[in-house]
């Protein structure tokens, strides 16, 4: 297991007397940085220090005296990163300088901080809502919101345990039904148009040209649209087929999966990573076990490590054979690309439901292991798999798309990112590979065991399609033979360091546990008081800040592109609206 | 013109147009079913044996859907523009020859296996295709809604410029039958089949005609993950029904077409020429062996969409004007002259075509896949 390593030659507070501080509070690290100089402090961390990838960007309520914004940024060459706060006092309207010039990867997260939180970032270019919907009432991740039906701030709920009295919540809203209305709150004369302040936002044009007057028209794709994987909506502004102008707008899956995490024990919450990005709940479950664990400070059983790795990175591969089957559907190809894509697919899913019981919503990992072992038989058609089928599926697609004159008309030269854009942006995972930047967490901050392995960090130079595409199958080919080597060196023994536990104990601090998740970086930053439940639990979503550079790819380029664009940056709604 | 002509007429229009849409039927589940093997699937077999009676089943829900008609739409033109898109792929048939003829026992009758066989034929098809487009174009804009109309833009841009290369392929046909009638281009292909001679103009036929009815790769009108669905996006029912039956019966006759003017017709095999299996021996032969090449036409249509992507729809554009329109004027060209030189210097010199139609389509596919290298070397 890695800890964060102390940062050893960087020292804010020398560098800025007066204005950063050290952290010392308990469990804590790194930095304080007072509110006026955040943004000389960002920039000379970015130019100076080399930190140019802004990890991510998070609010924590300290009710009922301050609130803090936490920064976590870390260099694309790897190594550890650094974390630095802006800490306010907790009286509307509180403000915050915004970060989004620095790195433009912020913008989406800020909003969402000023939506959930109330914080608003002054020299914000857009700070709107994102994830609720315009008019909705207070700031959801404040301690003192109380979301309808509520009992209580922290499960297990006495109402329900331990005498597991059965209460029907309807029960008890005043309204008898689903419904909390603010004080002097009359539907009737309430008009809010959510969708105006969106529509400004858009880039719209008019021409005369030759007496001939040429405008602009606005389409949404979506939410519900056949290719955008879920409901993601997209509000474009097109000349012709080109695209002008495209604002994203998120949030018709959000069930504020951060709150329901902060009132769940550490425990409770394991479960409901699988629901984040349901494709990969292994190595969803990697990230938050990660977090956890370097909270309570405990080793992981050896054979776990191995589990880990070999469930994560099947779970890779079945990720991005989706991606591959399903862009291909993006593209135009009737479904045989994804349906041959799916084949080995549910080898792999077989494999987890063996092992884990389920085959989607795994929920495997525990803290300090894993929940099972695999049963008799499994490891050899894991072996099966990584010798025999899943190299031959590799080169079955290679084979079948990569020369198709079409599928490269479609998707060579059409650039997506390149390099110095796509840090910018906070992109990571294999777009930002793609592009030319080899960042890859199991390489640059090694987690788990995987600095054991031999593998290469797969990339790719030119940023376009064509290469997002190519990197998926260099992925693919990475992971095996990781896997192969995994099968090979798996010890016996226990599979969890710990006793089985339904009630853990974490002490008092914060951690910030990542792993390269098949979309990106997926961090869990959690904040422990040392009572059963998270303070903070933030879930650094790899689809939702790579959807912040969506209108920055898209803009000039055709509709049929933004199709291909979407499935290439391989969003999940689960885990882009959490 | 006597009564009995009428009556023929009638009862040959009506049979014509009750085998169309049969066939329309069993397309949709020929289709499933094929796709569903190329897909490792088994596709619909439920209803009937081996799914034979799923297209009643899709008919009875369709018929029986709510119809649904958007508040805003443009009420005439909304309920005009399937007909007027269904209508032209029924009546196309009408001058494709299915046979020879045969005399009616009893009436003593001889009656010809064709509605009719006007001496402008081809004229009669290039005219009655184009028509279709109206009706989607008219879809996309009554229907009030962006996807729509952006399907019935794309789709009237893109059928007009892929109808001039179909035009001139029609002319290559015309030129080497000498006739502007089907039935007499059939006839002419007795012994050899235009695909033989003109091999390059016979492929460019069958790529424009996936753009004429919209199929993958170039079901840019309907692409159904950039705009929905394309023209019908607010279509359901039975006007949805028609769109698709239209699809799908211009399918069945554009591959008749395409057996007619470059695959023999309804002739038989040449090497079967002369022997019993010869269409002048049993004149039901015809109507079979014109299926048998309309099925194999349909599985490569088939088989296309299963497998390509779609191409973008600018590339479409410029694939259309910059390349089959070229080439398409290089053969006709080609053509001409290949009959030229036959009329002068004897008849062996006709394979002066197929050498110089395959040279021309190389030097195509040269220069495309040169500009796609230029392309990614810029990239």
């Amino acid at each position: 297991m890695t800890t964060l390593v102390e940062t050893e030659t960087l020292d804010l507070a020398a560098r800025f007397p007066g204005s950063a501080a050290a952290d010392t509070r308990p469990g804590y690290s790194d930095w304080i940085v007072n509110k006026d100089k955040l943004v000389e402090v960002a920039t000379t961390l970015r130019d100076e220090f080399g930190y140019d990838l802004l990890s991510h960007v998070t609010g924590v309520d300290y009710f009922p005296d301050k609130m803090e914004v936490v920064y976590e940024a870390f260099k694309t060459t790897g190594g550890p990163g650094v974390l630095f706060k802006v800490q306010v006092p907790r009286v509307d309207p509180i403000e915050v300088p915004s970060v989004t010039p620095i790195w433009p990867g912020a913008e989406f997260q800020e909003r969402e901080i000023w939506d959930l939180y109330g914080i608003k970032f002054t020299n914000h270019p857009d700070l709107r809502r994102i994830l609720m919907w315009e008019g909705f009432e207070g700031h959801p991740l404040r301690k003192d919101w109380h979301e309808p039906f509520y009992e209580e701030d922290f499960k297990p709920l006495k109402s329900r345990w331990p005498d597991g009295k059965y209460v029907s919540s309807e029960d008890k809203n005043p309204y008898k039904d689903n419904l909390q209305f603010p004080q002097n709150f009359d539907p009737e004369k309430v008009k809010i148009d959510g969708e105006a302040p969106l529509y400004d936002t858009l880039q719209k044009y008019t021409t005369v040209d030759g007496g001939i007057k040429t405008d602009h028209i606005i389409v949404n794709m979506g939410p519900q649209h056949p290719s955008t994987h879920g409901v993601f909506r997209a509000a474009v502004v097109l000349d012709g087929e080109t695209i002008v102008s495209l604002k994203p707008v998120m949030g018709y899956l959000h069930r504020n999966h951060e709150k329901i995490g902060e009132r769940n024990t550490f425990l409770q919450n394991m479960p409901y990573t699988d629901r984040l990005d349901y494709f990969n709940s292994m190595s969803n479950n990697w990230g938050y076990s990660l977090a956890v664990e370097k909270l309570m400070n405990i080793k992981v059983a050896e054979r776990a490590e191995y589990l880990r790795v070999i469930m994560a990175e099947l779970s890779r591969i079945q990720n991005h054979l989706i991606l591959i089957g399903m862009l291909l559907n993006d593209l135009g190809a009737y479904f045989t690309p994804a349906l041959y894509a799916f084949e080995e697919r549910e080898l792999i899913l077989d494999i987890f439901e063996a092992t884990s019981g389920t085959r989607m919503m795994c929920n495997y990992h525990r803290f300090g292991g894993v929940s099972r072992d695999l049963p008799e038989g499994v490891l050899e058609k894991i072996r099966g798999l990584v010798e025999d089928r899943l190299p031959r599926k590799a080169d079955e697609f290679d084979r079948l798309l990569t020369e198709n004159e079409i599928f490269i008309s479609r998707m060579k030269g059409v650039k997506v990112m390149d390099a110095e854009d796509a840090v910018k942006y906070s992109i990571t995972g294999p777009v930002l590979r793609a592009a030319g930047v080899p960042y890859d967490v199991r390489r640059a901050q090694p987690y788990g065991i995987y600095d054991r392995f031999d593998f290469d960090v797969a990339l790719r130079h030119n940023g376009d399609l064509y290469d997002n595409y190519l990197i998926r199958l260099d992925e693919i080919r990475q992971s095996i033979r990781i896997l192969q080597q995994a099968v090979k060196q798996m010890p016996e023994g226990p599979i969890n360091s710990q006793k089985p536990q339904y009630q853990v104990r974490v002490p008092a601090g914060e951690a910030y546990g990542r792993i390269e998740a098949p979309k990106g970086e997926l961090g869990y930053y959690v904040i422990s008081t040392g009572k059963p439940n998270p303070w903070r639990y933030h879930v650094r979503a790899p689809s939702f800040i790579n959807i912040t550079a969506l209108e920055k790819m898209c803009v000039g380029k055709k509709i049929a592109d933004f199709v291909v664009i979407l499935g290439v940056l391989d969003i999940v709604l689960g885990e882009l609206d959490r | 013109m006597d009564l009995a002509l009428w009556i023929e007429f009638i009862i040959k229009g009506f049979i014509l147009i009750f085998a169309v849409l049969t066939g329309f039927a069993y397309l949709t589940l020929y289709e499933r079913r094929a796709l569903a093997r190329i897909q490792t699937r088994i596709g619909p077999n439920r209803a009937g044996p081996q799914g034979f009676f799923q297209p009643v089943a899709d008919a009875v829900k369709l018929i029986f859907k709510e119809e649904l008609t958007p508040a805003k739409a443009d009420k005439v033109l909304f309920v005009l523009a399937p007909i007027m898109t269904v209508v032209p792929a029924m009546i196309l048939a009408a001058v494709i020859p299915l046979g020879t003829q045969f005399t009616l026992p009893f009436l003593n009758r001889p009656v010809t296996l064709y509605v009719s066989d006007i001496n402008v034929g081809v004229l009669y098809l290039t005219a009655i295709a184009s028509i279709a487009v109206y009706g989607i174009v008219l879809a996309g804009w009554s229907s009030n809604n962006k996807y729509a109309m952006l399907g019935g833009l794309r789709s009237s841009a893109q059928m007009i410029s892929y109808e001039l290369s179909l035009g001139l392929c029609f002319v290559i046909a015309i030129l080497l039958g000498n006739s502007m009638s089907l039935l007499d281009i059939v006839e002419a292909q007795k012994s050899v089949w235009f695909v033989v001679i003109q091999p390059v103009g016979a492929l460019i036929f069958m790529v424009t005609t996936l753009a004429e009815v919209n199929r993958a790769p170039f079901d840019m009108p309907e692409a159904e993950q950039e705009l929905a669905a394309g023209y019908h996006s607010e279509y359901s029912g039975m006007k949805f029904a028609l769109f698709f039956m239209a699809e799908y019966e211009k399918m069945i006759v554009i591959s008749m077409i395409a057996a007619t003017l470059f695959f023999g017709g309804f002739r038989e095999f040449w090497f079967l020429q002369g022997t019993v299996f010869s269409v002048d021996h049993f004149w039901w032969l015809g109507p079979i062996y014109l299926l048998l090449k309309v099925v194999v036409l349909l599985f490569l249509m088939i088989w296309v969409r299963a497998t390509w992507p779609r191409i973008r729809y600018d590339r479409l554009m410029a694939f259309g004007w910059k390349v089959l329109l070229p080439l398409s004027l290089a053969l006709v060209f080609i053509t001409a002259l290949g009959i030229l030189l036959a009329n002068q210097f004897g008849a062996i010199y006709i394979w002066t075509i197929p050498v110089l139609s395959i040279l021309a389509g190389l030097i195509a596919v040269l220069l495309v896949n040169m500009s796609l290298r230029r392309k990614v070397a810029h990239a």
